[in-house]
This record gives C-alpha cells, structure tokens and sequence, in this order.
C-alpha cells in the first residue's frame, strides 16, 4: 500500500517521458497512464482508511536525512479527486486538441502536471514542497500558453512572475524554519515549533507566497486572464486542482505544522480576505461577458469560501464540532474541484461547437447540446450549494460553525456569495436554454462530453449523497 | 588570514554585492542591468567560496551568473537589435504622477519592513545554538553513501527525490520553451581570432567536464556544474555561429533530454522491485549507480540549458548552414 | 552567534528586500526577472549563512545541496519566463 505512493508519482512521471519519446502513440499511453495513476490514488485511499496514516521514507534514511512521503485522510481524498479529475480531464483533451503540433506538446506537460500535484499532496518535506511547488507553477504556466494566442501567453508570463515570487516567499520562509528549528521534516516541525519571531516570520513568509498562488482577494488578479485563456482542460485542472494544492498548503501548514503558533487575529485576517474574495468574485461573476471568464471569478469566490472556515475552525474547541467544521471544509473543496473542472470542460465544448463563449449569444445551446448544458446546470447546484451536493454539506457546516462561535459576519458573507452565485449561475442557463425543438441525440461528441457530464455528476450528487465517509476518513491525521 | 582582514574582507565584498544589486536594479539601460547582474552573480560565487561552499560557487558561477547572463543579454538583444532600450527608472523619472510616488514609497517601506522583519527572525534564529543533528548525521552515514563529498551524497543519495523533480523542473521548462516556438537564428559565422579561440575553448570545455562529473565524488564538482560546462561549451559554439553546437537530432535529441529524469527513475524503481525502498541504494553499488544517474543528468542538463539559450527546438544543420551561406551572400 | 553569519546574514535580508522592491516597481519584464533572480540570491546567502560554522570547520552541507537545487530551479523559470517574453513580443510585431 505505501508503494502506491511512489506509483502516484513515478507513473505520471514516467507516462511524461513515455509521451515525450513516443509522440504518435501519446493519447493512449497518456490515457493509460491516467488510468494507472487513478488506481493508485484508490489503492492509496483504501490503505489509509484501513492503515490510518502511512509514511514513506525514500531512500530508506530516517525521515530528517531524507524525504519522507506522508497521506493521510485530506490528502488520500485530495489525491482521489485529482486523479478523477485529470483523469476525466484527459478523455475529454484527447479529442479537444486538434493540431498535432499541440497535442505533442501537451501530454509530456500534462503529465508532469499531474507528477507535480500528486508529488506536492504526499511531501512530507518543507523544501521538497518548494521543489513539488516551482514543478507545478512551471508545468501550469506551460500549459496555460498552449496554443500561442497572445491573450494566453500574456496570461501566462503574469502567472509566471506572480508565481515566481511566491515562491521566493516561500523559500524565505523555509530558510528561516531551517535556520531556526534545523530540521525540514513537517513530522518533526510539528513537534518542535513553536510561538517566536521565527515561526512567525517563516510562516507569515510561506503564508503569504501561498496566497499568492491560491490567489486569494487582493492577490487574485493574475486568475481570471489566465484561467480565461487557457485551452479548457488546462483550465479545468488549473482552477480545480492548481490553486487548490496551495490552498491545501496553507490548510497543512496552519492547522497541522504550526497548530500551536496561529493565532486568532491571524486567522480572523484570512477570514476577512476570504469574505472579500466571496463578494468581489461573485459580483464579478455576475457581470462577466463570457462563460470562461465567469467561470474563473466563480473560482475566486469559491476560494474565499474555504478561507471562511480559518475563523472558525480556531475559534472552536477541539472536538465533534471541530472536526464536522473541518469536514465541511473538505467536502466543500472536493465539490468545488468536480464542479469546476466539470464546467470548464462542459465550456469548452461550447466555445469549440459555437465558436464564442459569450453568455448574451449562448441562446439555445440546450437545444443542441443538451448533456453539455445538463453538466452546466449541475456544476450550478454544486457552486451555488444546493442540496444534494456536497457544497450544500460544505455551506451547512459553515453556517452552524458560524452561529456556534457567533461570527455572524460569516453567515451573512455566505448567504450573500450563494444568492450571488444563484444570480451568475441562473444568468447562463437562461441564456442557454432558447426555443428551438429538442433534437433526437442527447450526447454529440461521448469523449468531451462524458467527463463533463461525470464530473458535474460526482460534485452534484455523489458527494453529497455518499458523503459521510469524507468525515470518517479525516479522522486520520498525520 | 587573521580575523580583522577577514573582516575587512568582508566588508568590501558585501558592500560590492549589494552595490551592484542596486546599481544593477536602478539601471535605466536594460543591458547594462544585465552585465551587472552577471557581475554581481560573479561576486556571489566568491562569497560562496569564501564560506566554505565550493560546490556552490562552482554551480553559481557556471549557471546563476554564466547561463542566466547568456539567456538575459540575448533576451535583450531579441527584444531591440541594434540599440539597447531604456526604460523610465522607478526612481528618476519626475514627471511621475503622484499617485505613482506614494505607491512607489509605500512599496519600498514595505520591503524594507520585510528585511528589518527577517532580519529579527534571522538574529533570534543565530542566537541560539545551532541544530547539528542533521549534519551529523550526514557524516556519520557518509560512508554508507557511495561519495565521500556531502553535498554530493545530499543530492544523490540521502535527498535524491529533490533531485530527480529537479530534473523534472528542467524538463518541464525547456518542454514549456519548445511550445513557444522554433529556435532563434543563429549568430554570423565568427572571424578568424574568434574562431580560433572557440576551437580550444571547446575542447577544454568538454574535458573539464567530465572532470567535474568525475571528481564530484570526493571533491567539489558533480553532475550541476559539469552539465553547465557542457552547455556553455555549446553556447560557444553557437556564439561562433557555427550550425553544429552538439545537439543530437530528433529521437536522439528527446532521449538526451530524457536521460536524466529517466535514469534516476530507471534506478529508483528497480531498486523498488528488488524490494528495497524507492532509490535505496544498497551500499556497494551506491557509487557506481550515483555516478550513473550523475553522467545521465549532465547530459541532460547540457542539452536542457544549451535548448534553453538556443530558444526552442533546433533547426537542423542543413537549414542553418543554408541560412548562414544566405546572411554572407546578402553582406557581400 | 557568529559575526561572519550575523554579517552575511543581515546582508542577505537587505538583498531580499531589494530584488522584492525591483520585482513590484519596474514595468520592464527583464528588469523583473533579473529582480526575481537577486531575491533568490538573497535566500541563498541566507542559506548559506546559516551553514558556516567558522573558519577551519566543515560547513552544513544540506543547506548547500538546496542552494544548488534552488540555482537549478532559478534558471529553468528564468528560461522559461524570457521565452514566453519573446513570443509575446513576436505576436505584438505581428499586429
């Protein structure tokens, strides 16, 4: 079972290189890859939830001398969704890309994406996270220029130098922990950290470069270019699966690592950005011309969301509130990274059959593509957080833990950013749905449109109907 | 070296470092930014020596001031042939609005709050005593290790897996460059002295790296330093203009690029099937397999640097040269 | 505590900060990614600061190992970043 987490890494990896030397036959080692990976990460998850936490040591020297992969329940769940994701992501690529040229390039960058996330969710090592961290900023910001329109490379060189400094910060930080404390291992860190001048500055520093990254409010302004102008399935894993890692990060960090050095104004600031992010990515959800673009503002606000949760989980004693609180948050960002990834790709397949992804020209895409426009609408429910989604079980936690510790702003930030969402969501399908006949098939293209349709699917229904073993499973910590 | 001329020493060099930082910041001529960028990472190399970090110092002068210099001047050149541009400096320029100022102000006090806070964290962190697990720890499993250089046995033994996603770094951004576009257009074909220069350099280049791969083991050197050797021996080659700069063609070129990650994966995962740990090396093989993995990741970091400086993939050597022979005919 | 490292130290907090305020004010894209590379070699010496141990000691040799990583790193986003500058300068010529 522990070997699994070697597979998670070294069989992205290799599938990269197997794409890079074998360019003609690189969709179906791609894809098979994927799958193997994805069996991995199921094998990874069940080894957690009979094992409880596994390690790895590479090398086989102790954990401090070497590097040691660590899973516990958050990040088994998070490497399930990404497999499923990039999985889902990669049926839909092999028909999206057209050009040969592109296509050649892709798989290699797709895959060392995927190595990158998988290899950041198992590190259990600070600098090793810095290098898992720079892999995957370059890989995303590679993918992002694909295709070489001026807009994406644009985008992308922003992306590059926002990431670029964060991580610079990152680094810092990470000096200062060694300078200080003289060990990387996140096991160890957490035992011996503790509330100083050091633990702050390194972890203000790493903070501060992950938000970067995770782009929380005011430091969201690299995102929706970016995430508007990549081909769709870079889109669907970069808004899904890429800001999510940092995010995961700065979760790993503030709770696990330094539990005992966070305080509760510095939570409460994290609360606040994230309350901004809510607000302003709604509202400017709700004006966006285009599907894309909207759809990364809806990452923004979605984002905001799970910083909510800071406050609150600082605020609570530990114990059954605590951890249904934490749950919440979880299941919020697994459903966010299904519905996400399965709206960019259900956009993408629009903006391929209609030539434009404007939201006032959309009329009577239903019609002609009814499962693409199925796959919106559940996205929807899971970003708006209707019930049966996992976001409803998210929101739910949020607003108990809120009323609970009585942060009423919190409450009133959710209600808002839902009815907001409700506005931007009901806006596109209003659009979408005109008054022409139904035509006779559902399904047009099975490859593009099946992975948006499951994907919408998981985030809607599954997760929030099957959902109670993501409680279960965060109940092994590290 | 008594203490005070050490400090002396000291002195001069940091205030030289950080003046050239700014100078090289403050420039408003972005090519004279980037020759004393280059002079400042030259600087750095000897503060890296002076602290006892050879390795270090090897790589910094190679690739933090060599390469990096290599790929900032031709990203000038390509931007304005010719002229340099200048650009409007942050500082100097008057005209400025004022909300530009007060932005401006606000930026630096925030930056230098930034130092005077790392700086607090870095004083309290020196004061107590320093945390020597780790490097005992490393001597004491030196010889278990294959290399007697530590950092050598840091980076291929007891950290390897930093190491072959280093390698993946690499991979991922000459992948990324390839994507954007062919390769620039080589330099004119260099005149006699040049010329003859390049046809020693070369050679020199070459064999001194194979040197520092070999001697990696149990001196300052290794598989970094050695590969940038061998891509600035094809920088000079390519500087000379001439269309063979020593990048294989096609399938070979891709296997080259490969190797590196490729062999470390080779290793780690054979390991893992004779049921050791993943890259748990058993120590009688340690040395051979690290120089092993070394000599496939120099070559792919000469070819991924080299990729790097030429700007995407290459033309092949018949279109070069027919280009070269257009450019001579154009200045006859 | 060491002057050396005190020295060193403090320095490399100073080119910390420099190469941040380079990176946020100027508008050239070069002179940001040159600013990028001085924050990293701030990080570095800090590293490797921390490492010395004095005049006839070994030094740590880890933080060594992360600072070479940490070059690697450096030039491949360096590289990187200045491709994607001449694409974008190649599409604006073509306008």
């Amino acid at each position: 079972m522990t070997d699994a987490m070697i597979g998670l890494v070294a069989l992205p990896l290799t599938g990269a290189l197997a794409t890079l030397l074998l360019p003609r036959s690189a969709t179906a080692v791609a894809v098979g890859t994927g799958l193997a990976t994805t069996v991995a990460a199921g094998l990874l998850l069940f080894g957690v939830a009979t094992q409880g936490a596994l390690h790895y040591e590479i090398g086989g020297w102790n954990a401090g001398l070497g590097i040691a992969l660590r899973a516990d329940g958050l990040s088994a769940l998070l490497l399930m969704m990404t497999s499923l994701v990039v999985l889902a992501a990669s049926v839909y690529a092999s028909a999206y890309f057209s050009a040969d040229s592109t296509r050649d390039r892709f798989w290699p960058l797709w895959l060392l994406l995927w190595t990158s996330l998988n290899a950041l969710l198992l590190s259990g090592d600070l600098f090793n996270l810095y290098v898992t961290l720079e892999l995957l900023g370059l890989s995303a910001v590679a993918l992002a220029a694909l295709g070489g329109k001026r807009a994406a490379v644009a985008a992308a060189l922003r992306y590059l130098l926002v990431g670029l400094l964060g991580s610079m910060m990152f680094l810092a930080g990470v000096s200062l922990i060694y300078a200080g404390y003289g060990t990387l291992d996140l096991a160890m860190l957490r035992r011996v950290v503790e509330p100083g001048p050091i633990a702050w500055t390194a972890l203000a520093l790493m903070t501060t470069g992950l938000l970067l990254k995770t782009a929380l409010f005011p430091l969201h302004f690299w995102l929706p270019p970016a995430h508007a102008s990549a081909p769709a399935p870079v889109s669907a894993v970069l808004s899904a699966l890429v800001v999510k890692a940092a995010f995961y990060l700065v979760l790993r960090l503030w709770l696990d690592v330094f539990a005992n050095v966070v305080t509760p104004v510095a939570a409460n600031l994290l609360g606040l950005l994230g309350a901004s992010a809510v607000l302003w990515g709604s509202w400017r959800a709700l004006q966006a011309e285009r599907l894309k673009l909207l759809a990364a503002y809806s990452t923004v606000a979605q984002l905001g969301y799970l910083f909510l949760f800071f406050p609150l989980l600082l605020a609570l004693p530990p114990g059954p509130t605590r951890d249904l609180a934490a749950g919440g948050l979880v299941m919020l960002a697994l459903t966010h990274g299904f519905a996400k990834a399965g709206l960019f790709l259900a956009i993408g397949i629009i903006q391929q059959r209609c030539g434009h992804d404007t939201i006032r020209d959309l009329d009577g895409t239903a019609q002609h593509l009814p499962a693409t426009t199925f796959a919106i609408a559940l996205a929807g429910v899971a970003l708006i957080g209707l019930p049966p989604s996992g976001a409803f079980l998210g929101k739910w936690q949020l607003l108990a833990g809120a009323v609970e510790t009585g942060q009423w702003l919190w409450l009133l930030v959710t209600a808002t950013g839902s009815l907001l969402a409700t506005a931007y969501i009901f806006r596109v399908l209003g659009h979408a749905f005109g008054h022409r006949p139904y035509p006779n098939q559902p399904v047009t293209v099975a490859r593009e449109e099946w992975p948006a349709l499951l994907l919408a699917a998981m985030a809607a229904l599954v997760l929030g109907l099957a959902g109670a073993p993501v409680w279960k499973l965060l109940e092994i910590g590290i | 070296m008594n203490a005070t001329s050490l400090l002396v020493f000291d002195g001069l060099l940091l205030c030289s470092i950080v003046g050239l930082a700014w100078a090289s910041l403050a420039s408003h001529d972005e090519r004279r930014g980037v020759i004393l960028f280059i002079a400042f990472g030259l600087l750095l190399a000897v503060a890296w020596g002076r602290l006892l970090a050879p390795d270090v110092a090897l790589a910094e002068a190679a690739i933090g001031a060599g390469l990096s210099g290599a790929l900032l001047l031709a990203a000038v050149r390509k931007q304005s042939p010719g002229s340099s541009r200048t650009h409007a400096n942050p500082d100097r320029n008057r005209s400025e609005s004022g909300a530009k100022v007060v932005l401006q102000w606000l930026v630096t006090l925030l930056c230098a709050a930034l130092a005077g806070t790392l700086a607090w964290a870095l004083l309290h962190a020196l004061s107590s005593t320093p945390h020597d697990t780790l490097p005992r720890a490393i001597s004491d499993n030196l010889v278990a290790s294959g290399v007697s250089n530590p950092v050598t046995a840091v980076l291929l033994n007891f950290r390897a897996y930093d190491t072959l996603l280093e390698l993946a770094v690499l991979l991922t951004a000459v992948l990324g460059i390839f994507a954007l576009g062919q390769a620039t257009a080589g330099y004119q074909p260099a005149g006699p002295v040049f010329d003859g220069l390049v046809r020693w350099l070369v050679p020199v280049l070459i064999l001194t790296a194979g040197y520092l791969l070999w001697v990696g083991a149990h001196a300052p050197g290794g598989a970094f330093q050695a590969g940038a050797t061998l891509a600035a021996a094809g920088v000079v080659l390519r500087l000379a203009g001439r269309s063979r700069i020593g990048l294989p063609d096609g399938f070979a070129l891709r296997i080259v690029m490969a190797a590196g990650v490729g062999v470390f994966l080779l290793v780690g995962l054979t390991l893992l099937l004779l049921g050791r740990s993943f890259l748990d090396y058993p120590p009688a093989w340690a040395s051979a397999l690290i120089l092993l993995i070394e000599t496939a990741a120099m070559l792919s970091i000469a070819a991924t640097l080299l990729l790097a400086f030429v700007g995407g993939q290459p033309q092949s050597a018949g279109v070069t040269a027919a280009a070269n022979r257009q450019r001579e005919e154009i200045s006859r | 505590m060491m002057t050396t490292q005190v020295l060193y130290g403090l320095t490399a907090c100073v080119i910390v900060a420099l190469g941040l305020r380079g990176a946020l004010l100027h508008a050239s894209l070069l002179q940001r990614v040159v600013a990028i590379n001085v924050m990293g070699a701030g990080v570095f010496m800090l590293l490797i600061a921390v490492a010395y141990r004095g005049p006839g000691l070994p030094p740590d040799p880890l933080p060594h190992a992360l600072v070479l990583t940490g070059i690697v790193v450096a030039v491949s986003a360096t590289a990187l970043a200045l491709a994607l500058a001449r694409r974008l300068h190649a599409e604006q010529d073509n306008d």
